[in-house]
């Protein structure tokens, strides 16, 4: 029975809708921006009344870039490709590895399993500019430097730790009698992994892939010092427009709309999984 | 390249005809402004093909840049062409943002990777990498005949930008001494002037500022006059050396004022707090106060080139070039803006501005160095200079012989009003005021961070200079520079 009485309920919508402002706001400006010149951008005092123009985006997407001086060739596409596609092969080299590991983990108690798991961890708190100078001189005795391989491994310093531990923690929710049963049943361990506790794990996997993913997606120093300008992610081909002849606020908006859509589009998508997977896989039985 | 088209271009080369000509007949036979200019460098380098030199001795050997996103790499890559067909070289390219550009020239250069040959540097990041071996002494390759083209011409380069480059590794050390290694070579460099808005100064009936004192009461007017949230001059004040460096050092050192002195044992002592200095910071303190931006403590290159060019305000004391920049297309105030050189110190004999340098450098552990000197001594050379003074924005040349080239100077003249006369007085005092010695970066971030503690009256001008001045001394000391 909704025992909300009306007045609370508009007392709600507004609060909701101030909240929703705030946050939205300076995502709903950077669209404004991305549809303006650099000249109406910089009026003072600034105006939501505005002729918009495609050309940030026609020049994101063409490669062509005009400033006040000259044309650039911009390489933002390849950079929005470079990021997809690191991205998309950590996450799934990550859950390749990860997944097996954290129901390891979780379920099988070996000597050394915390220290391991807890190794795995640390590789999240070392800054990576420690780490950088000697994997740079690694890489380049080992023929790595400059490639997706390089990259995709060292993204694994991102994603397998963060997958481990969330997806570690989700099996371990899973009661393991559901698993015990399923193998008096007469099935193997692999069916029973297969069978039943990957998919019970399911949301917590979704979860953790995302997160992943977009951890990945914000990384802007390994692939900056490990790879040339031809596979450079988004992170550092966006400061492209930062010139030393000015700044064009306008590409760098339409490039954040166009570079923060597909994370959006994949946390609206994976929204239920988000939530579901990092609660549940919080809780403690 | 048509028969027709060739010789048009060569007589232009060869000075046959002037350039009026060179375009009625380029035009006459169909040819655009635009493929004019190719033509005429592709004829400009068919002659330095001719001088003798060996110019394809390294043909077929590929070198690797590292390049900073800059207008002078558009130049460097919009005639790249004509070195790959002058030498049967080939060169390959990484561009990377110049927010993220000097990480990568480190890690690659800490890392002793032979991946690039050669990149682009400021001049003060040699006073790092030269001592830390990173990168090769240019002297042992401009002095030998073998390996330079006789028309490359060394002493073009003004000796103020020459000199900057060069530096013999001792803390405190003269640039350009005698016994100084060349670690780089300037492609061009940024001089600190006045650039101010001519509409709002015709407005406000303000005549162009002649010293410090007049600087001072005419932002204060022309804040007044604009109004509103505009102010009257743009100076750098985030918390970072590059505060320092541009139009502060260059009228700080207009009085003679320096960063360090060198004693006669060679150890460096602060010299921020003379009675001079004292002086000159209270004034500059009160001009930001009283006239700058409301929030100039985040203010960089950006932040005082985008409000000079949106018409927010009335002038900046910056690099030359950012007004340049700003004159330009896509900017409220393109044309409107003009130029004049700066001299502090009424009771100086002229400007004495510092300087940025963009220039080419040789990583020691490049494979191929003879190779890279080839492109190193064609793009900071005569033939490329021009090109790029002419045709894209390779400003400030730093070649004597491209500042005495008509064309461009028309160029410049037309569209940038008093950038040349700024030039042509400025440039003799023009070069780097800072001390030389491995402390630059985090003593002179350590400066900006006192100034923008005054100018936010944390600190009085004078205990704030002391208070800086003990501190450089104390790190001096435990650097076992003092």
């Amino acid at each position: 029975m909704d025992t909300t009485g009306p007045v609370e309920r508009v007392l709600r919508g507004i609060a909701i809708s101030l909240v929703i402002l705030f946050f939205m706001f300076p995502i709903f400006w950077i669209l404004l921006m991305s549809f303006q010149t650099n000249e109406t951008i910089l009026r003072v005092p600034p105006s939501m009344v505005f002729e918009p123009t495609l050309q940030n985006y026609r020049a994101l997407i063409t490669g062509r870039l005009e400033t006040q001086t000259s044309t650039l060739e911009i390489r933002f596409m390849s950079n929005l490709y470079n990021s997809f596609f690191l991205s998309a092969t950590s996450v799934a080299v990550g859950l390749l590895l990860g997944v097996p590991a954290a129901y390891a983990f979780a379920r099988l108690k070996f000597r050394g399993s915390e220290d391991i798991a807890f190794t795995l961890l640390s590789f999240r708190f070392a800054p990576p500019l420690l780490v950088l100078l000697p994997l740079t001189i690694y890489f380049q005795q080992l023929g790595l430097s400059n490639t997706y391989g390089g990259l995709i491994w060292v993204y694994q310093l991102i994603v397998l730790p963060l997958i481990l531990w969330i997806v570690r923690g989700y099996f371990e929710d899973i009661p393991a009698d559901v698993e015990y049963a399923y193998r008096i049943a007469g099935h193997d361990f692999w069916a029973t992994f297969w069978k039943v506790s990957l998919p019970l794990a399911m949301p917590g996997i979704a979860a953790a892939g995302l997160l992943a993913f977009i951890f990945a997606w914000n990384n802007f120093i390994f692939a900056l010092v490990l790879a040339s300008a031809d596979k450079q992610p988004v992170t550092v081909g966006a400061l492209a427009f930062v010139t030393a002849s000015g700044i064009q606020y306008g590409q760098i908006a339409a490039g954040i709309v166009l570079s923060i859509t597909p994370t959006f589009l994949l946390a609206i998508l994976a929204q239920r999984y988000l939530v579901e997977g990092l609660s549940l896989g919080a809780v403690k039985g | 390249m048509y028969d027709k088209e060739k010789t048009l271009a060569d007589a232009f080369v060869a000075k046959k005809i002037d350039r009026r000509e060179l375009l009625r007949g380029m035009s006459a036979l169909g040819v655009t402004t635009a493929m004019a200019s190719v033509l005429v460098n592709a004829s400009a380098t068919r002659a330095l093909a001719q001088n003798g030199f060996d110019w394809k001795a390294h043909e077929g050997t590929t070198i690797k840049l590292l390049l900073n996103q800059h207008p002078y790499t558009d130049a460097m890559i919009a005639n790249l062409e004509n070195f790959k067909e002058l030498t049967g070289m080939d060169v390959q390219y990484d561009v990377f943002p110049e927010d993220v550009y000097f990480e990568r020239v480190t890690a690659a250069l800490a890392s002793r990777s032979s991946e690039y040959d050669a990149f682009m540097s400021g001049a003060y990041m040699t006073w790092t990498y030269g001592p830390a071996g990173w990168i090769d002494d240019l002297n042992e390759y401009i002095n030998d005949p073998s390996k330079t083209n006789p028309d490359y011409n060394w002493e073009d380069v003004l000796e103020g930008v020459r000199k900057s480059c060069a530096w013999n590794g001792q803390p405190g050390g003269e640039l350009g001494s005698a016994d100084a290694k060349q670690w780089c070579i300037p492609l061009a460099y940024e001089q600190n002037n006045l650039t101010y808005n001519q509409k709002v100064f015709d407005a406000a009936g303000l005549s162009v500022p002649t010293d410090l004192d007049s600087l001072v009461e005419t932002a204060a007017a022309a804040k007044a006059a604009m109004g509103g949230n505009n102010y009257g001059i743009g100076v750098r004040g985030s918390r970072s050396w590059a505060t320092i460096h541009p139009g502060f050092l260059s009228g700080y050192s207009n009085f003679g004022q320096v960063d360090l002195t060198v004693g006669a044992d060679g150890k460096l002592s602060a010299a921020m707090n003379t009675d001079v200095s004292k002086t000159f910071h209270a004034k500059w303190v009160d001009m930001i106060q009283n006239s700058g931006a409301s929030d100039w403590s985040t203010h960089t290159w950006y932040q005082v080139g985008t409000d000079v060019g949106a018409g927010r305000s009335a002038m900046m004391y910056d690099a030359d070039i950012l007004g340049y920049f700003m004159n330009g297309p896509g900017n409220a105030e393109a044309g409107n803006l003009a130029f004049s050189a700066f001299k502090a110190n009424p009771d100086a004999a002229a400007p004495t501005p510092n300087i940025w340098i963009w220039a080419m450098a040789m990583s020691s552990f490049s494979t191929k160095k003879d190779a890279a000197w080839y492109f190193l001594q064609w793009v900071t050379g005569p033939e490329h200079s021009l090109f790029g003074a002419r045709e894209m924005d390779l400003v400030n040349p730093s070649r004597a012989s491209i500042w005495a080239d008509d064309i461009f100077r028309a160029k410049l003249s037309s569209s940038y009003q008093g950038y040349v006369e700024m030039h042509d007085v400025s440039a003799p005092g023009a070069s780097i005021k800072f001390t030389a010695q491995p402390l630059f970066f985090d003593l002179t971030t350590e400066w900006a961070a006192t100034l923008q503690q005054m100018v936010a009256r944390q600190v009085p001008v004078d205990e704030g200079l002391d208070m800086l001045a003990e501190s450089v001394n104390r790190q001096l000391a435990e650097a076992g520079l003092r």
